[in-house]
């Protein structure tokens, strides 16, 4: 980890402390650092800038009626996630049971991390990143774009960090070979 | 801090309620506690009941030691469903398999390795009633600690409720297997399986039944 994800982690460990001691303004500060990361990883969930809002304030609910749960002073993010994760997930299951189907909106909002990025030009990325099963999806996402170590992927997801990082590297390599193979055919 | 960044509705339920929470102990002191009553009720088994009248026919291996093996199992199985009630610290799905697979095998194995080193013991009374009573007393000596390692469970926030509940049910059932078999004089292999294994299952299957229901109630399907 480097020492800026360090001391990012770490003011997010002493506002989470604040919080259970019932600091609204720890909240306001928890809620700050990661409303944009939490929105980017429910994007792996809904593609729908309108859901993923509604979802992310849902998240936050089930985060404040869970806050004892947090066990200071273990990183608060794997936590976070993994609270964000299942409200997603309920959001889906019971989305498939309504046979609701929320529209797609356009692609550019994806987010793509780093190392997927470089490999062609940011539509194409965004393009085939889309088309990936969601479970490779989430763990590019949590690993490459927000800076989850592969432990506390498996954390979140319920897998070992080698599951996780075979999960990452596969998926990554799926958008290396696709990109190769529309490269061969155009 | 300025609160204007936080969406109207979040900020008006957050305010409400935004007390001062004592934070959940860690899985390893809650896994004490539940292990404390797992000792106490095996310990007034061992008391209350007479060792099986073969235990000295029986390998040390066999006796004493596969029940200190499956008691570890079961405490080490504890302590996983104490852990997956923590969000964010959920166990790896692999590693349940192997723990909880490799604990049901050694009950199985334990049985087996019994019933071919000691003769069959007959109870009078029949099979099934001694079958009955077998299962009546390991229901007794799981239920203590299955309830205080469900209420543990449900206390934390599992996101897999189910296999939280499925984990802790195993626990306290193998351990406690682990002094019944000390004190079953039955060695018949069906015996074994109708009747201790399946009380093994039997609690598996009630741990997760009251994860899927606390589950249901936790998360309703409307929302």
């Amino acid at each position: 980890m480097t020492d800026d994800r360090q001391a990012e982690e770490q003011q997010l460990i002493e506002l989470m402390i604040d919080y259970q001691k019932g600091d609204m303004d720890a909240f306001s500060g928890l809620y700050e650092a990661l409303k944009r990361p939490l929105i980017r990883y429910l994007w792996t969930f809904v593609r729908n800038q309108s859901a993923a809002e509604d979802l992310l304030q849902e998240a936050f609910l089930q985060l404040h009626r869970a806050r004892r749960t947090y066990i200071p002073p273990r990183p608060v993010r794997p936590w976070v996630y993994a609270i964000t994760r299942h409200v997603a997930l309920m959001h889906l299951r019971s989305a498939r049971r309504r046979k609701e189907v929320l529209p797609d909106e356009a692609l550019p909002d994806v987010p793509v991390p780093p190392e997927v990025e470089r490999l062609a030009d940011r539509t194409t990325v965004r393009r085939l990143l889309a088309a990936l099963p969601r479970t490779a999806q989430e763990v590019l996402i949590l690993h490459h774009l927000l800076g989850l170590t592969f432990e506390e992927v498996g954390q979140v997801v319920g897998v070992a960090p080698g599951t996780a990082k075979v999960r990452a590297h596969r998926a990554i390599k799926a958008i290396r070979d696709r990109i190769a193979e529309e490269e061969g055919e155009g | 801090m300025s609160f204007e960044s936080v969406p109207e509705g979040l900020r008006a339920v957050v305010e409400r309620d935004c007390r001062a929470v004592q934070p959940l102990h860690p899985a390893w002191l809650r896994t004490v506690v539940a292990v404390g009553v797992l000792a106490v009720v095996l310990a007034l088994t061992l008391a209350s009941a007479s060792l099986r009248c073969d235990i000295d026919r029986l390998p040390m291996w066999l006796s004493w030691g596969c029940s200190a093996l499956q008691l570890a199992f079961g405490v080490l199985l504890i302590a996983m469903a104490l852990r997956e009630a923590v969000p964010g610290a959920a166990v790896p799905d692999g590693a349940i398999r192997w723990i909880a697979g490799t604990a049901f095998g050694v009950q199985v194995l334990v049985g087996v390795a019994t019933a071919i080193y000691s003769p069959a013991v007959a109870v009078a009374g029949g099979e099934v009633t001694a079958g009955i009573g077998c299962l009546s007393r390991e229901a007794l000596v799981v239920l203590p600690t299955f309830l205080v390692t469900l209420w543990l469970v449900f206390r934390a926030l599992p996101l897999r409720a189910p296999v939280a509940g499925l984990l802790g049910g195993a626990g306290a059932a193998v351990a406690s297997d682990a002094v019944l078999h000390l004190i079953c004089p039955m060695s018949d292999l069906r015996h074994v399986l109708v009747w201790h294994t399946g009380a093994v299952v039997l609690f598996m299957a009630a741990g997760w039944t009251a994860g899927w229901i606390w589950d249901r109630m936790r998360w309703p399907r409307s929302s």
